[in-house]
């Protein structure tokens, strides 16, 4: 795309997100969902990161981990050039300026009892200093941004609709001039001709700002408008990481292969020519992983390596990661032995 | 699709009115169509379009006030469903017509287990006892595909998958044997590859059973993979219905149009930017005697401000309700 080399804005390494499990009668502790279980990737400056999957994998929990709303399990992540893994709450206040989300549901995200000039003047009165008048300005110039007339300033978000209340929600996470916003799913609870004005003004904000995304969605032809790389999580893991027409044009994990030809196509003669690799059963309980690959369950092509070891994430073609077997040509001998070794365990 | 069959459904000129402190709602406004036996009509809108309230008034599933379904005929069966008793109407719903909705979640009882509420309509409408609903609930569960039947009719709902769950739906709305199957949205609220399978299993289910289904959904994607007809909502009324084929390929209503342009695709050529349709929904409120989409159109003239157009036919099953028509790309004789 560009010639000059991209730096990242955002790297996150072997980030885990677990949540404790507590029963019986003293609370013990007996597990543990491992909601976002090692996972890295990079997000470069001005790029958009699409992160897929579908619910339960992780990726809400995942977006949400990388800004520090949770006190995350282990792993690093760094945000402009400052480890922000490790910090506590306290001192992570302040670096929130450069880091903003916009949430999935703007009917629950924004209060239903302050003015929408309220709502998107709170990071300004939180994090910046200057005269009332000055915030209520840049308010303005907020909503102007977002296609928001000034005039309804003084309203409260149950007068907007569905597709409006998102754009209030957009004017918030841009109050503080961040670089990287995480947007969790901006657009599933949206109907389809309003997605499409979303989409396009989230385009036009990054280029106007030179804005970072990561993008959360479950929608795999939405993704595919908006991202720059795609991302594809399954049970905790990213399976396959890839710039977006490589990873359309030509899927290399079965889960994503899979995943790709489920998406209904709009068009009747394509939909019903396109063969379909239908999953079988339901993804596993994030609390009791199966062993070895995490997607050796459901898998079309699995072998007996994966349900012994678990694959590597690694780089298997310039600019393109996956975690599994299929692609491991280094550890052919190894296969076979494993392979055999499975037989000998189950006979 | 079997040419010349009468229709198992008629619906004709249906209008339901929402009273409200706000005025009344047109939510449904005079909306027809008609489903052969076998056949499976798709019905596309947004949210807010009537999709939903056009089926939910036509099985008298509304409470009423505030709604009021105020004209129309619903055929079924040799009768009128808007003018029987509701005894005759409990005893259809459930039984000669089943009905899936969109949360499997919140439409099964979290405190019955999975096999009592499948044997309920089989005990209510076929007049079985215990034992031979239950040998009918463990086939049915069987049939849409649930491993391990006959252990989880005694689970609970909650023990099952969002998917697991859908097909316990589709069991109890097929425990009867109906003629229509009316799904409303269905798939909305499950993960794409869960979705592929409950629409392969309907595919299945309707060349086994030979029933006719109302599939409601606002994804067009869905529709062009299972549907043979299709009606396009917008503003409680139809505004196109044509053949699968020909909608996709040749739409007419300038909302069709436009919404087959907003929606990206994961295969083929990526939009630079995405086609949008400007401005917000209709807020239906007063009577509909203009076009529902005149704001949002961009072929729109004088006469959509002052007449709501009717559906003109346009030969091969294909209608549309438009003035403007963009075969001529000028205004329609009418």
């Amino acid at each position: 795309m560009f010639d000059e080399v991209k730096k990242p804005l955002v790297s996150v390494r072997d980030l885990k997100m677990h949540f404790p499990i507590y029963a019986g009668l003293l609370r013990r502790r007996v597990g543990e969902v491992k909601a976002v279980d090692g996972v890295s990737f990079d997000v470069m400056e001005g790029e958009t990161l699409g992160l897929v999957g579908e619910s339960g994998c992780g990726k809400s929990t995942c977006g949400r981990a990388v800004l520090r709303l949770y006190d995350i399990t282990s792993g690093s992540i760094q945000i402009d050039n400052r480890e922000i893994g490790p910090t506590p709450q306290s001192q992570l206040r302040s670096m929130r300026p450069t880091m903003q989300m916009v949430f999935q549901d703007p009917q629950a995200s924004l209060n239903p009892r302050m003015t929408v000039e309220d709502i998107i003047k709170e990071p300004l009165d939180e994090h910046t200093k200057g005269t009332d008048a000055e915030k209520r300005e840049k308010v303005g110039e907020l909503m102007d941004a977002v296609g928001l007339n000034r005039k309804f300033a003084k309203r409260y978000p149950h007068a907007f609709s569905g597709g409006q209340r998102q754009r209030i929600g957009i004017a918030r996470a841009l109050a503080l001039n961040p670089k990287f916003i995480v947007c969790d799913e901006p657009i599933a609870a949206l109907d389809v001709s309003i997605q499409a004005q979303v989409v396009n003004l989230l385009e036009d904000l990054q280029e106007q700002f030179g804005l970072t995304y990561l993008f959360i969605s479950h929608d795999l032809s939405m993704v595919r408008h908006i991202a720059t790389r795609v991302a594809v999580m399954y049970l905790g893991k990213i399976v396959e990481l890839a710039p977006r027409e490589a990873l359309y044009a030509d899927p290399l994990h079965p889960y994503t292969k899979a995943l790709l030809s489920a998406v209904p196509e709009p068009d009747p003669s394509l939909a019903r020519a396109t063969e379909r690799i239908i999953l079988q059963g339901d993804v596993p309980s994030p609390s009791n992983p199966p062993k070895g690959c995490n997607f050796c369950t459901r898998c079309p092509s699995v072998m007996d390596i994966c349900k012994d070891v678990e694959p590597d994430y690694r780089e298997v073609r310039p600019g393109r990661f996956t975690a599994c077997h299929l692609y491991n040509e280094t550890t052919d001998a190894a296969d076979a032995t494993a392979g055999h070794e499975a037989e000998e365990h189950t006979t | 699709m079997p040419d010349g069959a009468l229709p198992v459904l008629d619906v004709r000129d249906l209008k339901t009115v929402f009273r409200t402190r706000g005025g009344e709602v047109h939510a449904v406004n005079d909306v027809s169509f008609s489903l052969k036996p076998g056949e499976l009509l798709g019905v596309v809108g947004e949210s807010g379009s009537g999709k939903s309230v056009t089926m939910m008034s036509l099985l008298g599933l509304l409470p009423s006030p505030p709604a009021d379904v105020r004209n129309g005929s619903v055929n079924f069966d040799g009768k009128d469903l808007l003018h029987v008793s509701p005894e005759t109407l409990r005893s259809i719903r459930g039984g000669k017509i089943g009905f899936v909705f969109q949360d499997p979640m919140t439409s099964l009882n979290p405190v019955y287990t999975v096999g009592y509420q499948i044997a309920e309509p089989l005990r209510k409408h076929m007049g079985m006892n215990k034992r031979q609903a239950a040998v009918r609930s463990q086939e049915l569960l069987e049939l849409v595909g649930i491993p391990d039947a006959k252990q989880r009719l005694d689970d609970y709902p909650h023990q099952f998958s969002g998917g697991m769950r859908q097909r316990v739906m589709i069991a109890i709305a097929l425990a009867c044997d109906p003629k229509v199957l009316i799904a409303d949205e269905p798939t909305t609220a499950l993960d794409v590859t869960i979705q592929a399978q409950i629409l392969e299993l309907m595919k299945d289910l309707r060349d086994k059973l030979g029933m006719a289904v109302i599939w409601i959904t606002h994804d067009l994607g869905v529709i062009a993979g299972i549907a043979d007809r299709v009606m396009v909502m917008y503003g409680g009324q139809v505004v196109e219905h044509a053949p699968v084929h020909a909608l996709f390929s040749d739409p007419q209503h300038p909302y069709t149009r436009a919404l087959l342009k907003t929606i990206p695709t994961i295969q083929g050529e990526r939009a630079a930017r995405l086609t949008i349709i400007e401005g917000q929904p209709p807020i239906m409120t007063g009577p509909p005697i203009a076009c529902p989409f005149r704001d949002r159109c961009d072929v729109a003239f004088d006469r959509c401000e002052v007449h709501n157009p009717l559906r003109y036919d346009l030969g091969d099953g294909h209608d549309v309700a438009c003035f403007y028509d963009a075969r001529t790309g000028g205004p329609r004789d009418v």
